[in-house]
């Protein structure tokens, strides 16, 4: 008991050390249930660890001093990056919020259905103009899962061929990203390019998906095909130039990109 | 313990950027109303440990990543000149169309100078002489893309033979433009012909065979032929008169009267020299695919 208080002692008094905190504070404030659930759970405190170490030494008696009682950080809602900014916040407010306050996992993961749903939108209207600054955030929670789709829908054709879905699209996202970053003024991250390259993807899954029901190799299948090539690269680069604002080169973008779809039509038909 | 602490501590600002640490283990902990004593204290002195490891591994691997980057820019910068080659990337599609029907059928072209706004060279963008990267790059993966299918329709298709393929054609561009680089500066001619002004002109050559080998896939061996002729005599007459331009143009800064008179002769022998590879080449880089 000795040996294991002095130890908890010791490591708070460190912690509190590094945050400024007067040791005696430490002993003389009152001690709650309460104070158990709470986080720190905001992503944006380095501290956690040391709160979490705070916390279990908290049935020691060693309870929060009082300026631990302060409410909860707000939680700043950014919603669409995985690593928000952050924000400096003292350890005292983040033992205050409560298991409720959390974010929710997907908002913490920055999965927001919402505007995947959104962007899918605007590749399955080519027609339409885009936004340019839907691709802001690099989102590639839906291209996994539309490249996911389009090896499983190949895979109900008896192609087990994922290897070559990964390998294509890896030097294609690597090859446009090269391309656009010398093309246009402003650079793009690779992330972008990734991001919406596997949005554009989708309509590849309809005609995979066609390949399964009947055989693609006939005029009709070329023709499916075709269309959909062309479908893929105009959203595609319809995309890329309203985020990069560059102006007359849309077929110009159009025709890696058809290249690249071309090879994904390629493994679907063949 | 104080050593982990302070260590953590120390990259603490870089820990700002990065993604919570010990996420699933804050889930574990709390889920559980007041955790038991001897259970709640194990863990969180291990997370003690653990997280800032994690975290500080975390951070580690990212900066690692920022730096391999940093790196490979640098060593790019070293060889090459981004900008330099943003240059030639400045196209737009009213370009290419008037560079590609040019490539095909320059007969009609009046004026090949490369026109200059106060020194320095205008982009293609507004000049359709100035030679550009784009299109001989996607002519070049093009006519990749096209052996694959030749070889496919043809059921002599194999990954190592696309491979092959891709492999000779960027080598013989390589010696084609070294042997120019070195026979420009054995004859002391002092162009502006860069090195990257030099691979556009020989990745022209490609748009050439993209057209001879689908005409060979769609009209048999007199297609190809037909298609051969002609998009050879149309890639030496383009090159002739652009290079002429350059090449025979700039004389040479010193003032030898001698030496310049024997010059023209050997410039125009390089020119001529130039022009006459390009069908050769075609040919030798078209003929397996369609036999």
């Amino acid at each position: 008991m000795s040996i294991s208080g002095l130890f908890f002692y010791l490591i708070p008094s460190r912690l509190f050390a590094m945050s400024g905190f007067d040791n005696t504070d430490f002993f003389q404030s009152s001690y709650s249930v309460d104070d158990q659930n709470q986080g720190g759970y905001g992503y944006s405190d380095p501290n956690d660890p040391y709160s979490k170490q705070y916390e279990y030494s908290q049935p020691m008696g060693y309870s929060a001093p009082p300026g631990m009682m302060q409410p909860q950080q707000p939680y700043m809602g950014q919603i669409y990056q995985p690593t928000p900014a952050f924000t400096p916040v003292s350890p005292q407010s983040m033992y205050g919020s409560s298991f409720e306050d959390e974010p929710p996992l997907l908002e913490e993961l920055g999965i927001n259905f919402d505007h995947i749903w959104q962007k899918t939108l605007t590749v399955l209207h080519p027609l339409k103009a885009a936004d340019g600054s839907i691709m802001n955030e690099t989102d590639l929670a839906g291209p996994m899962v539309f490249c996911l789709a389009f090896g499983a829908t190949l895979l109900l054709t008896g192609k087990i061929q994922f290897g070559y879905v990964y390998g294509i699209s890896a030097i294609g996202c690597l090859g446009m990203y090269c391309l656009l970053n010398l093309m246009s003024m402003t650079g793009v991250s690779f992330g972008c390019v990734a991001s919406v390259l596997g949005y554009c993807l989708l309509p590849m899954i309809t005609l995979s998906s066609f390949g399964v029901l009947f055989s693609l190799q006939g005029m009709l299948g070329m023709i499916l095909t075709a269309t959909i090539i062309g479908w893929c690269s105009f959203s595609a680069s319809k995309i890329f130039i309203s985020a990069l604002a560059m102006d007359g080169q849309q077929l110009l973008v159009a025709y890696p990109c058809a290249l690249l779809y071309g090879v994904f039509a390629l493994i679907s038909v063949f | 313990m104080d050593f982990q602490q302070h260590g953590y501590r120390a990259t603490k600002p870089r820990a700002r950027a990065s993604p919570p640490s010990g996420g699933p283990l804050l889930f574990d902990d709390t889920s559980s109303g007041p955790p038991p004593m001897n259970r709640g204290q194990d863990p969180g002195v291990g997370n003690l440990f653990a997280d800032p490891m994690a975290s500080a591994a975390m951070m580690y691997g990212s900066s690692l990543a920022n730096q391999g980057k940093d790196i490979v820019n640098k060593e790019i910068n070293r060889f090459m000149s981004v900008n330099k080659l943003k240059y030639f990337f400045a196209v737009d599609t009213r370009y290419v169309m008037k560079k590609l029907l040019l490539l095909m059928f320059p007969y009609t072209h009046q004026d090949w100078e490369v026109r200059y706004h106060r020194d320095t060279p205008l982009t293609p963008r507004h000049d359709v002489n100035a030679p550009d990267l784009y299109i001989p790059t996607m002519a070049f993966i093009t006519y990749i893309l096209l052996a694959g299918m030749a070889l496919g329709i043809q059921k002599r298709f194999s990954p190592e033979v696309l491979g092959l393929c891709a492999s000779t054609a960027l080598v013989w561009i390589i010696i084609e433009v070294l042997v120019m680089l070195l026979s420009l500066y054995l004859l002391t001619v002092h162009t502006d012909l860069s090195t990257f002004d030099l691979v556009a002109y020989s990745g022209y050559k490609y748009v050439g065979m993209i057209l001879t080998v689908l005409c060979g896939l769609l009209f048999g061996s007199d297609g190809y032929f037909a298609a051969l002729a002609w998009s050879s005599c149309a890639l030496m007459f383009f090159i002739v008169r652009s290079l002429k331009m350059k090449i025979l143009s700039s004389f040479s800064a010193d003032s030898m009267g001698v030496g310049t008179s024997a010059k023209p002769h050997f410039r125009l022998y390089i020119t001529f020299a130039l022009a006459a590879f390009q069908p050769i080449i075609i040919y030798w880089l078209t003929a397996h695919l369609v036999r």
